[in-house]
């Protein structure tokens, strides 16, 4: 029963939040030099990016596919269930996917593995409880969280380990 | 469709200690041959199945039951060739920690889409070993959806993949086939 990652954007399509308990894009360990004669040839080639820039871009996208997917499958909802019809998970072989979307477009996303239920409710509560005390009603915060400026603030990264650890 | 009446489930007889204003009025509830309730069972409906061959075409598609939104042919190609798309990005973006690699050090193969649940109905995925995938679209009351989509597979390995005259990855267009799917899921 764990969560993978939590994803939150705004009106605007962009990435104002991201959370990840587990890297799947790890460094991998140092090879052998049996088996570093056919990878020299890539290897080379990948060694010209730093492997931090790498890592960072790998996360970056999978945030960008992440809402390419649920954009997509949102529409198609819409066009099969009708106008009122909501995207709420999907489950893979491996991981589901949950969606919730406030009335103000904003988008919260969580990847869990298959044993948990339906998180609905633990995504509501993550916004009510913990984003719109902690980073709405927050002073310092602008109204627009252009590229993720003030939402990762202490007390709503605080609360949301709590939140998280509490529940799983 | 067998039906047969039986008090309220759930109504108990009335404890000696509680007055007699407290027991609940015995109505018959009208039960399917299943055990469940007509109405429980009226809910649960196959709306439609849809196969997408090996490249993200379109090429078998029937409604059973109404409950969908009405789309033409074309939408409903647009929408085959997305949800191919979808399907296989899913596959990329598992955030699941990676698994030990099988000995002969083969990576086990990952799984796009198998199930997706929105309010009005859920959609169940089921991509054949050759990449042949069938969409299956219920209500989500709809219990047992891989054992229905699995047996739609069967009926196509039957009608379709056994006709000579079937050409791989063009739209089905077999007569047979039909009518094994309709006997199947359409219900009278």
């Amino acid at each position: 029963m764990s969560v993978y990652s939590l994803y939150i954007f705004d009106r605007h399509t962009e990435c104002i939040y991201t959370k990840r308990w587990t890297d799947r894009h790890a460094l991998p360990a140092i090879r052998s030099t049996a088996g570093g004669a056919l990878s020299n040839g890539s290897s080379s080639t990948a060694n010209d990016i730093p492997a931090a820039t790498r890592r960072a871009m790998k996360h970056s996208d999978d945030a960008k596919l992440i809402f390419g997917t649920i954009f997509s499958l949102r529409r198609m909802v819409r066009q099969l269930g009708g106008t009122d019809d909501q995207f709420l998970s999907y489950r893979t072989g491996e991981y589901k996917l949950h969606y919730f979307e406030t009335p103000t477009q904003l988008k919260l996303i969580m990847l869990t593995d298959l044993h948990v239920g339906n998180m609905r409710t633990v995504l509501y509560q993550i916004w009510a409880t913990l984003y719109v005390e902690y980073v709405v009603k927050s002073p310092l915060a602008p109204t627009e969280h252009a590229s993720g400026v003030g939402v990762a603030n202490e007390l709503f990264e605080g609360g949301l380990e709590r939140f998280i650890v509490s529940t799983m | 469709m067998q039906v047969r009446t039986g008090v309220c489930g759930g109504a108990r007889q009335p404890e000696a200690s509680h007055p007699n204003r407290y027991r609940r009025r015995a109505s018959p509830v009208r039960l399917h041959a299943t055990g469940l309730r007509v109405s429980e069972v009226a809910a649960m409906v196959v709306f439609a199945l849809l196969i997408i061959n090996k490249a993200g075409g379109l090429i078998f598609n029937r409604t059973f039951a109404p409950g969908l939104q009405k789309l033409d042919s074309n939408d409903y190609l647009i929408l085959a060739g997305t949800f191919h798309g979808i399907h296989a990005i899913s596959r990329t973006i598992s955030p699941a920690p990676p698994v030990q690699p099988l000995p002969g050090n083969r990576r086990p193969p990952t799984t796009g889409i198998e199930s997706m649940e929105s309010s009005h109905f859920r959609l169940t995925c089921f991509q054949t070993p050759t990449g042949v995938k069938f969409l299956l679209f219920t209500s989500p009351e709809q219990p047992n959806t891989d054992a229905v989509v699995r047996r739609c597979y069967e009926i196509y390995g039957e009608f379709v993949m056994k006709n000579p005259f079937y050409s791989l990855e063009m739209p089905v267009r077999v007569e047979k086939f039909d009518r094994a799917l309709g006997a199947y899921l359409v219900r009278p």
